[in-house]
């Protein structure tokens, strides 16, 4: 076991190696995605087990044999949400050869979506960042390549119609107060137009370690349904106090941040609590599988086991299974990858679906966000089992309201 | 009306598990003069200890204790190897000590622990206690329980042998000195402490949220509590904690969706200036008397 | 060795008075200067645009809130905050239309006048007290910017700063950007070295001794004090612009956070208190030595001497950061500037250990 732990840590820092920026000769054949992250600061909760997933997942396409002789380094840095540091990172990144991106921060990709524009460099905003970035013709590197927050808060909002309908019906939307928080405005207002009820927003405060009044607020509100819009330990304090104000675990709806850990978190009353997934969980998977037994089983995972199979873990592996699927197409005909290729290599994407851990899809020149399809599963005390099928939930409206805000960009 | 009062008891009883957090920093404050921007941290820390000790497979009520010695250590620690150097230091250097403090503990102990939310579970029910249509949350009952407990605890400490030293440190280094007292000592001991107190206030919230560095962001409305009360006074932590959870939930509970944002940071930074600009000692904190 | 001091005489009150008595020391500074100047064509843009560039601009930041805090002995833990306005009323004001130039200064003068307001409460309270008050104040002007959007930008509360040319050079280049830095900084750290020799500046020094003694000998503290803020915020205001215009090109709230202000304290404490060169030295070392540390630390561990895990590694730098700001205060509280004061002083001796005594 000893042993084992000393193995995988040397490979780790293996992947991490490029952090020193000793400027070696750029081989043809090794392609690097820049996770440039964030370990320390507000994405602390997703972040370890995500980029875990993206690690292992490169580690296996290199195990495999790589894509027609080419391997993938990831390269591994800390930017602790901070803009300055994210600039370091990708400037540093940038000189080491990386051509892909994913800060899976809101205000470190904000910092840089101009300036990875510019240098042909791809960025991948998946189920984060900005939803008008799905708009290929105003952000051309900018790949959300899963359904943005505003297909997500749609699937939600079709999931409730199917159960209990959606006329005359109140929602309450619990969120964070800051942008992201503020995300699902938009597309609900359009949404609760077409579908005749009413919607109201209850923020709560930065970080979310307490919201009483927010919840009592919703409780006398009366609301039909419940969709809460937070991340990390905020979550978790939001089913807590939903359920001390007699809301049923039913009538929760999360965004994609709810995992095992908020699940460990609120302990067995979390069940029947439902949430978006834009990615399968579960260990049953033939690309998890794979990596289980040609990763982990040898000892070279990046991190710990445990984590191998849940939901933040398989979504960093679905991200990278879309990024190397991108470098494969874009390297068909011998073309050297860079930047361009790869983003040509994205949008050639058609009908992928990572062998079954994600849904279907399909890029565009137009459409960066592949479809937007997604599903609803439910924690049933050990597990989220999906209760609904993988779907694009109202995609003219999304596309819609998604055109509308990228044609406000840059003005 | 049941709307009022439910805010009002809910915000209530959330300001006495702040005033957990703030008892640590008067407590070292009254005794070394020191402003301990760390509390948050230590906060945090006592929460990872908790979860620590836990892990172990060991129930809380035994847990809880040891953390607490753990703690108590830390604190000591802390006060032997980097305060006490520091005596005599303008306080810019102190504040920004602590605040090292605050960082480094912020990168220590997630990074060797883990940085995913830990679980604490206090076997608390999660039904609330109904009172008409009144609902009460009994994590925050059980922690505002606590808080006084606590707070009861620290006044009574206080009129003990120990506590008795430790109050006339708290008068004047000099003159205890000269009587007798190790004033080295006594600062110590109300370290520890704060550490212990500490391990309260970390169970406590990390019940409730899960433990992981968020916890040290509880330093923002513990520091509201402290000025409001005055940052010498023990009582003063339990009215200023309630105040500052009352008006903390009460306000933003009928603001907020009129100003489409939380509202309560503005109100707490709002209790904290108004406080320092109309009597900066707080509600029961001592006048200081500058002489040329 | 260096510092030959024979031959320099000063014969009147005048050469007394100079900035650089020492000749080495002039020249020191003409070095530094045009190696400064001439960076673009000898660093690699990796390097001038991720580390050059903000050590300059967070130099400037450090000398306008060192005036405020070294000079003048008022704490300012909200200083990210005046930077802020200073960012984001340069940008408003670009964008109504107003040439980069006048908008630098507006948004400069738009901080200094909310900055004083800042600076009432130090009319009131000192000290801890005032650290509170100015933390408050940071939490405040951090809300109102997120939560207006007509300040933020709306929803994604991201503003890119428009295209814009200081003096007829175009702002698109990082040379340029690095140019326009660079000369603010300079422009800064020869205001700050003669301001400590001007009846305003010994005024501050009054103040920060003891404000009342001050007062006694005739220095006024209530306009004194406010004054202090003024032209520290102006100055804080106007490197926000230039921080935003120069470096990030694009603002959040995020970019002004209060671990900025804590981070700039640092740099000021780690410098040492009102010095000139330790604000350059403390920005410099706050900004590069966490970085430059883990990275020697994640290339032990690629080497598999040291085990640590990911999670490990990607907390150093706050490790680092912290363990830096205790090591400094308990080992060397002057900070780098008494370092520096030290070698300069043993070489100004060398061969001696003692000067004259």
């Amino acid at each position: 076991m000893k042993g084992g732990q000393m193995n995988w840590m040397r490979k780790l820092a293996l992947t991490t190696a490029l952090v020193v920026g000793v400027a070696g000769p750029i081989h043809a054949e090794e392609i690097k995605f820049g996770l440039l992250q964030d370990f320390t600061a507000v994405y602390t909760f997703v972040t370890g087990q995500y980029n875990q997933g993206q690690q292992d997942y490169l580690r296996l396409v290199n195990e495999e044999g790589g894509i027609g002789g080419n391997t993938f380094t990831a390269i591994v840095r800390d930017t602790g949400n901070q803009p300055q540091r994210g600039i370091e990172a990708y400037n540093r990144a940038k000189e080491e050869g990386a051509i892909l991106f994913d800060f899976l921060s809101t205000p470190v990709s904000a910092a840089i979506l101009d300036q990875a524009q510019s240098d042909k460099n791809v960025v991948i905003t998946p189920a984060h960042g900005r939803g008008d970035a799905s708009d290929g013709t105003v952000f051309p590197y900018v790949f959300p390549m899963m359904a943005t927050y505003w297909a997500q808060a749609a699937n939600l909002v079709e999931y409730m119609k199917q159960t209990g309908g959606l006329e005359g019906k109140k929602i309450a939307i619990v969120h964070i107060d800051s942008p992201f928080g503020r995300e699902p405005g938009p597309i609900l207002q359009a949404l609760s137009e077409q579908e005749k009820f009413e919607f109201k927003a209850f923020p709560y405060a930065s970080p979310g370690n307490e919201q009483s009044s927010a919840w009592s607020e919703v409780r006398r509100y009366r609301p039909d349904y419940v969709m809460i819009w937070g991340a990390g330990g905020g979550q978790a304090v939001s089913v807590r106090t939903a359920i001390q104000n007699g809301i049923r675990p039913e009538q929760i709806h999360s965004v994609i941040w709810l995992a095992e850990t908020d699940a460990a978190n609120v302990g067995p009353q979390m069940k029947g609590v439902k949430r978006f997934e834009a990615t399968a969980s579960g260990m049953d998977h033939p690309i998890i599988q794979r990596i289980n037994e040609k990763v982990i089983a040898p000892g070279k995972g990046s991190g710990e086991t445990a984590n191998v199979g849940n939901s933040y873990y398989n979504l960093g592996v679905a991200t990278m299974a879309v990024a190397v699927e991108a470098a494969r197409l874009g390297a068909e005909g011998g073309a050297t990858i860079n930047g361009d290729a790869l983003k040509a290599g994205f949008e050639k994407i058609a009908g992928y679906d990572a062998e079954g851990l994600m849904p279907a899809i399909t890029i565009t020149g137009a459409d960066h966000q592949g479809g937007g399809a997604g599903r609803v599963s439910e924690w049933d005390g050990e597990k989220w089992v999906p209760v609904s099928e993988w779907h694009a939930a109202y995609p003219d409206l999304v596309r819609k309201v998604i055109e509308e805000s990228a044609s406000h960009y840059g003005k | 009306m049941a709307y009022f009062l439910e805010l009002l008891i809910s915000g209530a009883l959330t300001g006495l598990m702040y005033a957990l957090v703030a008892l640590g920093f008067v407590l070292i404050y009254k005794s070394a003069g020191v402003p301990n921007l760390a509390q948050g941290a230590l906060v945090m820390t006592a929460g990872y200890a908790v979860w620590l000790v836990m892990s172990w497979g060991l129930p809380v009520w035994a847990a809880i204790p040891i953390a607490g010695a753990i703690m108590f250590g830390f604190g000591l620690v802390v006060e032997r190897l980097l305060l006490r150097r520091m005596v005599g230091q303008p306080v810019i250097m102190v504040v920004m000590l602590t605040l090292g403090l605050e960082i480094l503990l912020r990168g220590l102990v997630p990074g060797i622990l883990g940085s995913a939310p830990k679980p604490i579970d206090l076997g608390i029910d999660f039904a609330p206690i109904i009172i008409g249509d009144v609902f009460i949350n009994r994590t925050s009952l059980y922690g505002g329980i606590a808080a006084l407990v606590l707070v009861g605890a620290a006044l009574a400490f206080f009129r003990t042998r120990l506590g008795t030293k430790l109050r006339a440190v708290s008068d004047d280094h000099v003159s205890s000195w000269a009587v007798g007292i190790s004033v080295e000592r006594a600062i110590g001991i109300s370290w520890g402490l704060a550490g212990v107190a500490a391990v309260v206030a970390g169970a406590l919230w990390g019940s409730s949220q899960g433990v992981d560095w968020t916890l040290s962001a509880l330093l923002f409305p513990a520091v509201a509590v402290v000025i409001l009360g005055g940052v010498d006074s023990i009582h003063g932590v339990v009215l200023g904690g309630i105040l500052v959870g009352v008006l903390g939930t009460v306000i933003p509970g009928y603001l907020d969706s009129v100003a489409g944002g939380s509202t309560r940071d503005v109100v707490t930074s709002l209790i904290i200036l108004l406080t320092i600009m109309i009597r900066p000692f707080g509600m029961f904190g001592r006048e200081d008397i500058e002489r040329i | 060795m260096f510092y030959r001091l024979s031959g320099t005489y000063h014969t009147s009150y005048r050469a007394d008075r100079r900035l650089w008595k020492v000749p080495t020391d002039r020249w020191l500074v003409v070095a530094l200067l045009v190696l400064g100047a001439f960076a673009p064509l000898y660093v690699s843009p990796l390097y001038l645009g991720s580390y050059v560039l903000p050590w300059v601009i967070w130099s400037a930041a450090a000398l306008s809130l060192t005036l405020l805090m070294g000079l003048a002995g008022q704490l300012h833990f909200g200083f990210a905050a005046v930077m802020a306005i200073g960012a984001y009323a340069s940008i408003h004001l670009t964008r109504a239309g107003i040439p980069f130039e006048i908008s630098l200064l507006l948004s400069g003068l738009i901080a200094a006048v909310i900055g004083a307001v800042f600076g009432g409460a130090a009319l009131r309270v000192k000290g801890l007290y005032l650290v509170m008050a100015t933390l408050a104040m940071q939490y405040l002007v951090d809300w109102v910017v997120v939560n207006v959007p007509w300040i933020s930008g709306g929803a994604h509360a991201t503003l890119r700063t428009p295209a814009v040319s200081f003096l007829l050079l175009p702002l698109d280049s990082l040379a340029a950007r690095y140019w326009l830095a660079l000369g603010w900084a300079v422009l800064l750290t020869v205001f700050f070295m003669n301001v400590k020799r001007s009846s305003f500046g010994r005024a501050l020094v009054a103040i920060r001794d003891k404000d009342f003694a001050a007062a006694v000998i005739g220095v006024d503290p209530f306009r004194t004090k406010l004054m202090a803020f003024f032209t520290s915020s102006f100055m804080g205001g106007v490197t926000g612009a230039i921080l935003a215009f120069c470096f990030y090109r694009a603002v959040t709230p995020e970019q002004f956070g209060f671990n900025v202000s804590i981070q700039l304290v640092a740099m000021v404490l780690v410098g040492g208190l009102g010095s000139v060169i330790g604000s350059w030295l403390g920005a410099g070392f706050v900004l590069l030595a966490p970085i430059f540390l883990t990275n020697i630390i994640s290339a032990l561990a690629a080497t598999g001497w040291v085990p640590v895990s990911q999670n490990f590694l990607s907390h150093l730098p706050l490790m680092i950061y912290g363990a830096m700001i205790i090591g400094f205060l308990l080992l060397e509280p002057l900070g780098l500037a008494k370092i520096y004061d030290n070698i300069r002083k043993y070489f100004l001796v060398w061969p001696f250990r003692h000067a004259r005594s």
